[in-house]
């Protein structure tokens, strides 16, 4: 999810993108109109009122992920307010768009991945050998150092040891 | 934090980030700084002020990078102090983990195969680290300084590039800490080795930023006037 602030206040972005970082580990992008913006999917967009008005055709497609800040926010005379705003708003945003909510297991399908991985097989030697695309095997070492935390090829293979996927004599083809 | 300025006295520095004390230490700056301010204590030591500020704001705040500020001081000074950066590494940070690390597996008594494989990558971090250094220490660094002071039409600069490799693999060794690690092991001893990574991690992530946008920009630029 990337959230994109498109204020008229540059103080209030700045303040805003505190916040945003400070409780909600999200790391806000700023943008002068909507052409400055990347727009994908998962875009989440934070639009004054006026911003929203003056670009209309961009935001009505986008209005399931577009959230138009109002004085109750930008005017709040303390920062619990302004925090607690923020959370439904995000909250509300986040049901419309469940995030692929993702299990913290592997799947039977990544622990294989994972194991050819940690024996030091190439991507594409991966596809080849469990007959899917190369973009699957991408998609599947990402989904995989997203839930162990682990990215590095030597530490996706302690990793691999230490749940007895592979044996320590598996690491040296 | 807030900023430090030259009247902040270094030991309120100190207390409210003591992550700064591996960075202090490098300019040889020891604890028991009295109420002494940031400049008395650089005086004292025979450091400029404006560097040693420009560092330590840089090392507190993730998200202060004064660019120009840091391109104003001379190569030779940002060289300098990127080499007692892993002199310190080498010489403090990495046989701290080490030590502290063996003797976790030590009174794991040989019987935590989660820890004995964990050992073994850190081992591999260990030597990727000594290769950075190595290469750092002999190689890079010797040839932009020489390029500075002459233009040195005869030196090659060596390839080097933004490589995150081994803060992958720190960051990666603090996740299988924290997420993955199983069976018997001595509390406090566990929490000293990850204290200690992730102290190294902090360190090199910050000091990376001079490397890759202070000093590979200065590096190329030597690199275009020598060909």
């Amino acid at each position: 999810m990337t959230v994109t602030l498109l204020l008229d206040d540059t103080l209030q972005e700045i303040g805003l993108r505190y916040l945003l970082r400070q409780y909600f580990d999200i790391d806000a992008a700023t943008a002068g109109s909507v052409d400055e913006s990347t727009d994908t999917p998962s875009s989440i967009y934070f639009v004054s009122p006026g911003k929203f008005t003056s670009s209309l055709d961009f935001f009505l497609p986008r209005r399931s992920r577009t959230a138009i800040l109002d004085s109750s926010i930008t005017h709040a005379h303390n920062e619990s307010v302004i925090v607690e705003q923020l959370d439904i708003i995000l909250k509300s945003l986040e049901q419309r768009h469940p995030d692929t909510a993702m299990s913290a297991e592997l799947s039977q399908r990544e622990i294989e991945v994972l194991s050819l991985v940690a024996k030091g097989l190439i991507n594409k030697e991966i596809a080849d050998r469990l007959n899917i695309s190369f973009n699957t095997v991408l998609s599947h070492r990402k989904n995989i150092t997203a839930k162990l935390g682990i990215k590095s090829v030597s530490g996706l293979s302690v990793y691999a040891i230490m749940n007895g996927y592979i044996s320590e004599g598996d690491l040296h083809r | 934090m807030a900023l430090i300025y030259r009247d902040t006295r270094m030991s309120d520095v100190i207390a409210h980030e003591p992550s700064v004390i591996p960075v202090i230490n490098r300019f040889g700056i020891n604890l028991g700084t009295g109420d002494s301010s940031v400049a008395e204590i650089c005086a004292a030591h025979n450091l400029d002020t404006d560097f040693v500020l420009a560092i330590l704001n840089t090392f507190v705040n993730d998200g202060y990078f004064p660019e120009d500020t840091l391109l104003s001081f001379r190569v030779s000074e940002i060289i300098g102090y990127l080499v007692k950066t892993d002199n310190y590494y080498r010489n403090y940070q990495m046989p701290n983990i080490h030590r502290h690390f063996s003797l976790l597996l030590k009174t794991a008594g040989g019987s935590n195969a989660s820890l004995e494989a964990m050992f073994r990558f850190y081992l591999e971090l260990e030597r990727d680290i000594e290769q950075r250094i190595d290469h750092d220490l002999n190689e890079w660094f010797p040839a932009i300084s020489e390029m500075n002071a002459d233009g040195g039409d005869s030196v090659i600069m060596p390839e080097t590039e933004c490589d995150s490799s081994i803060e992958d693999k720190l960051s990666d060794l603090k996740s299988m800490f924290i997420k993955h690690l199983s069976g018997d092991y001595d509390l406090n001893l566990c929490y000293a080795v990850i204290v200690a990574i992730i102290t190294l991690e902090k360190d090199m992530r910050q000091n990376n930023r001079i490397r890759d946008r202070i000093l590979l920009p200065i590096s190329r630029s030597l690199q275009h006037r020598g060909s």
